[in-house]
């Protein structure tokens, strides 16, 4: 049962990537963006094009497996696949780019994939929403937070790489950061 | 409580900082206070998302790590490859062989190419038929010799070579038929249903689409105003349409619809119009229901019966753009219809006055 041991394999793929496990992410980059660039480029699109597609479906796969709920129902290429054909579509209507849906792709799309695609813009937008806070946020701020909540160091480290007397300063530090990315931040988000 | 210490007691109560005394005080104040524990469900989220952020920050790092490092490989294979490329030697003999095979080639598909254009173009003469009509020997009717005799204005004796349609299209004497009616012609003569005969000379022809534009030059003719516009829309498939034309010496009625959006071969500047035509129609206006012009009957298809086809008014309207200013007809072709709501026996008759023959001497 080929079929099979492909879903198998593909799992073990999908669990890697939950566990943050660069050489899963590797393979499944190296394995499916290649026929992804030949479609788009078959298509007259260009590399960049190809890539921007690729890129976001994968960060859709990525969310999906965080939340730990993906049932691999399909093969992985398939459901790269499907969300490319998918998001093709949203640039398309959006005018955000002009290459025209090739028709094998006009395909019916599994129901589940609306309520990803959904959930995809939602996040999307947070996340564009946040990368503008983000990027807003003064020196030392944006290091001590991206620091403390990204990269996980102690209060401890943060507070001997910026020089702080003792842990409980730096603490003081993040909390005014902290304050400030608040506010920036729900000014822009609504819920 | 201040922003600072709330944020600062929120953040040690989710890190799990607290003691055990200071988070039942906290989660007290969280059951008696909707703000503040709005703020903490708030601030988790914030949290939450600042993590969201830095690992797709952190995944599309990685994905262009992963990209370029492909992108490398690509180029590599790439550059490899015209390595591996096996070189052909060509020898001289060869080449001469190649020539000569490469010339045969060439004369056979340009002789078969020319061969099948050649077949193609008599088979289509074949097919389509001009409806000029030739007049040598067709009895004129015995109400146009009353007319005659009633004028002083006479139509030549001759009663001419060849006969087709035309139509008016401003009131200072300008009309358009067929090309094919006027082509190789001596002299051009417009007579209208009472039989009064007028010299005409052609001003604009196109051959392409069949059309030619005639100007009355008889000092003695008296325009009208028009009760029809050209229609700029183009007609739709099942439209009903009429027309008006002379396939014998006096007017003829005929009635049918729009078949297809192209005309003969796929000529997009033409309808196929099921309706009868008869030699002598050419030239002839179409009208739709509301009496407005939209397209011009040319010609029909010889093998199958009830198919004819007509210019569309449109491109009539694009030709009449183009003609050279100082030979243009008012632009008269614009007013509005006064035809519509009009039983057809009413727009008929109306209609009648402004139709012509088109008589051709050469």
């Amino acid at each position: 049962m080929k079929h099979n041991q492909n879903i198998e394999r593909d799992r073990e793929l999908l669990l890697g990537l939950t566990r943050n496990d660069d050489r899963a992410l590797a393979t499944i980059y190296t394995e499916n963006y290649p026929s992804i660039l030949r479609m788009v480029l078959q298509y007259n699109g260009s590399e960049d094009d190809a890539k921007d597609l690729f890129q976001e479906a994968m960060i859709v796969l990525y969310e999906k497996a965080q939340k730990g709920e993906f049932d691999l129902y399909s093969k992985l290429k398939t459901f790269l696949y499907a969300v490319c054909r998918h998001l093709w579509l949203k640039k398309l209507q959006t005018g955000s780019w002009q290459l025209a849906l090739p028709d094998e792709l006009s395909e019916v799309l599994p129901a589940d994939d609306t309520n990803t695609m959904a959930e995809h813009e939602e996040k999307d937008h947070q996340f564009r929403v946040m990368e503008k806070t983000m990027g807003s946020m003064g020196e030392p701020c944006k290091t001590i937070l991206e620091d403390y909540y990204i990269r996980k160091l102690s209060m401890q480290d943060i507070a001997e790489k910026f020089g702080y007397t003792n842990s409980e300063n730096a603490k003081n530090q993040k909390y005014k950061c902290l304050m400030r990315l608040k506010k920036l931040f729900f000014e822009q988000y609504k819920f | 409580m201040n922003d600072f210490t709330l944020i600062r007691d929120i953040e040690r109560y989710l890190e799990g900082e607290m003691s055990e005394q200071e988070r039942t005080a906290f989660e007290a104040l969280r059951q008696s206070n909707p703000a503040v524990n709005e703020q903490v469900l708030a601030h988790r989220q914030l949290i939450q998302q600042l993590e969201q952020f830095g690992h797709r920050v952190a995944l599309q790092e990685k994905m262009d790590q992963i990209h370029a490092s492909m992108a490398v490989n690509d180029v590599l294979s790439v550059s490899q490859a015209p390595a591996q490329k096996k070189v052909f030697t060509i020898s001289r003999r060869l080449v001469t062989n190649m020539a000569a095979a490469a010339c045969i080639a060439l004369v056979t598909s340009l002789t078969t190419m020319a061969l099948m254009q050649n077949a193609s173009r008599q088979k289509t003469t074949a097919q389509y038929e001009d409806v000029r009509r030739v007049l040598n020997n067709i009895q004129r009717s015995q109400n146009a010799l009353i007319n005659d005799m009633n004028n002083k204005k006479k139509a030549p004796a001759n009663p001419g070579t060849y006969g087709g349609t035309g139509f008016a299209i401003s009131n200072n004497g300008y009309v358009v038929t067929n090309y094919h009616v006027i082509a190789g012609a001596d002299s051009i003569y417009i007579q209208n249903t009472k039989g009064e005969a007028f010299k005409a000379a052609s001003v604009f022809e196109d051959i392409s689409s069949d059309l030619a534009i005639l100007k009355i030059t008889d000092s003695t003719f008296k325009g009208q105003p028009l009760p029809y516009s050209l229609k700029p829309q183009r007609a739709l498939r099942g439209e009903a349409v009429f027309t008006l034309g002379y396939p014998r010496d006096e007017i003829v009625y005929g009635e049918g619809y729009i078949s297809a959006q192209t005309g003969f071969n796929g000529d997009s500047a033409a309808y196929q119009v099921s309706i009868p035509v008869n030699p002598g129609n050419s030239g002839a206006p179409l009208m739709d229901s509301k009496g407005d012009v939209v397209g011009i009957v040319t010609g029909k298809q010889t093998t199958s019966d009830g198919i004819a086809f007509a210019v569309k008014s449109a491109h009539l309207k694009r030709l009449l753009e183009e003609m050279p200013k100082d030979k243009l007809p008012k632009k008269e072709w614009n007013h509005k219809n006064r035809l519509e709501g009009m039983s057809r026996v009413e727009q008929v008759k109306r209609l009648e006055d402004f139709v012509y023959m088109v008589k051709v001497y050469n």
